[in-house]
């Protein structure tokens, strides 16, 4: 290192005619390394400046400064007629599908109950022709019977209406 | 012009407005809450930020104007020199690190007992590695003006350096 230059150098910083690289290359003198005696008692100056350099504050004033700059914005959520009815829909759904379970249970369980429509597949009932005649008339004439009490009184309530009705008119 | 954003832009910052705001107000708490302020109070005027030809500058001469306010309502103690001078001459030992470390502590003192605008030019000069024409805009002078104080500034604390370091030696 020409500690001559350094020299002329460091005078010319003292007279503020330096530019910021060539201040730059005292601090770096004086920072690196050997320093000769001369130049010694300046040596701490441009240590103390380069020093300096890194004072700072940490990073927990970041999160502190953010937190007071980036405040949580609350905003109005749009709520649409769909989304404000959709847990009822979901209730809803769960009811159903449970519904359907219950349903799908209940014929899997009572399957042999169902009525069966092809004839084909009927047996008799019973072995002796004669019984299963008498069976067949007695049920006929209970039906037949009922038919006729219900037509009587079809008839008696028409015959009274009628009758209240020409009162009336009357 | 390029968008200005706060986390990219102004918050890395911290460190130099730090670094300016404790050279002026003497206190690392007081400079804290100067750049707090500051971050602030340029968030504030967000709108105008690519109204501003550096955005540096302006932070610079907010956190100036803060830490001289600040300064001034804590009626700026200002060091003795005195005593502490007595006492870095005291150090006649070898030439060690504890002698160095001494010696910064002095030119510490030196530079902080300096008047507000020769500290503040130092600081921007010498620590933060700007030129003129960037001093003169924070500071609000021309830069005939900065290169005037810088001068007076350096040779001043060159001075009263090598006066007590001689005298010490």
């Amino acid at each position: 290192m020409d500690y001559k230059n350094i020299e002329q150098l460091l005078e010319r910083y003292w007279r503020c005619e330096t530019s910021l690289e060539e201040e730059n290359r005292l601090r770096d003198f004086f920072t690196s390394g050997e320093v000769p005696a001369a130049l010694l008692p300046y040596k701490e100056l441009f240590v103390y400046q380069k020093e300096q350099q890194i004072e700072g504050l940490g990073a927990d004033f970041d999160a502190r400064m953010l937190s007071k700059v980036e405040s949580p914005v609350v905003k109005a959520k749009h709520l649409s007629l769909v989304s404000r009815f959709k847990p009822l829909f979901r209730a809803a759904a769960v009811v159903t599908v449970f519904l359907m379970l219950g349903n799908v249970a209940q014929r899997s369980l009572f399957h042999n109950d169902a009525l069966d429509y092809n004839y084909n597949n009927y047996r008799d009932t019973y072995d002796d022709p004669n019984v299963a005649y008498k069976k067949v008339s007695s049920a006929l004439l209970i039906l037949s019977d009922e038919i006729s009490k219900s037509n009587n009184q079809n008839s008696a309530d028409s015959i009274c209406k009628a009758a209240t009705d020409s009162v009336m008119n009357e | 012009m390029q968008e200005i954003s706060f986390r990219k832009d102004i918050l890395p910052l911290k460190d130099k407005l730090f670094r300016l705001a404790l050279r002026i107000t003497l206190n690392r708490a007081e400079a804290e809450d100067v750049v707090q302020d500051t971050m602030l109070r340029v968030w504030s005027r967000r709108n105008e930020w690519s109204k501003f030809d550096s955005i540096e500058a302006f932070c610079m001469t907010v956190a100036r104007n803060l830490a001289i306010d600040r300064s001034e309502k804590m009626d700026a103690k200002n060091l003795e020199l005195i005593p502490e001078m007595e006492q870095a001459t005291d150090a006649s030992g070898p030439y060690n690190l504890l002698v160095q470390t001494e010696r910064l502590d002095l030119i510490h003192q030196l530079i902080n007992k300096l008047p507000e605008k020769q500290r503040t030019v130092i600081q921007l000069r010498d620590i933060e590695g700007k030129n003129y024409k960037e001093i003169a805009k924070v500071m609000g002078l021309t830069e005939e003006q900065v290169k005037v104080t810088l001068f007076r500034a350096r040779q001043k604390v060159k001075e009263q350096y090598l006066a007590i370091d001689g005298y010490g030696l």
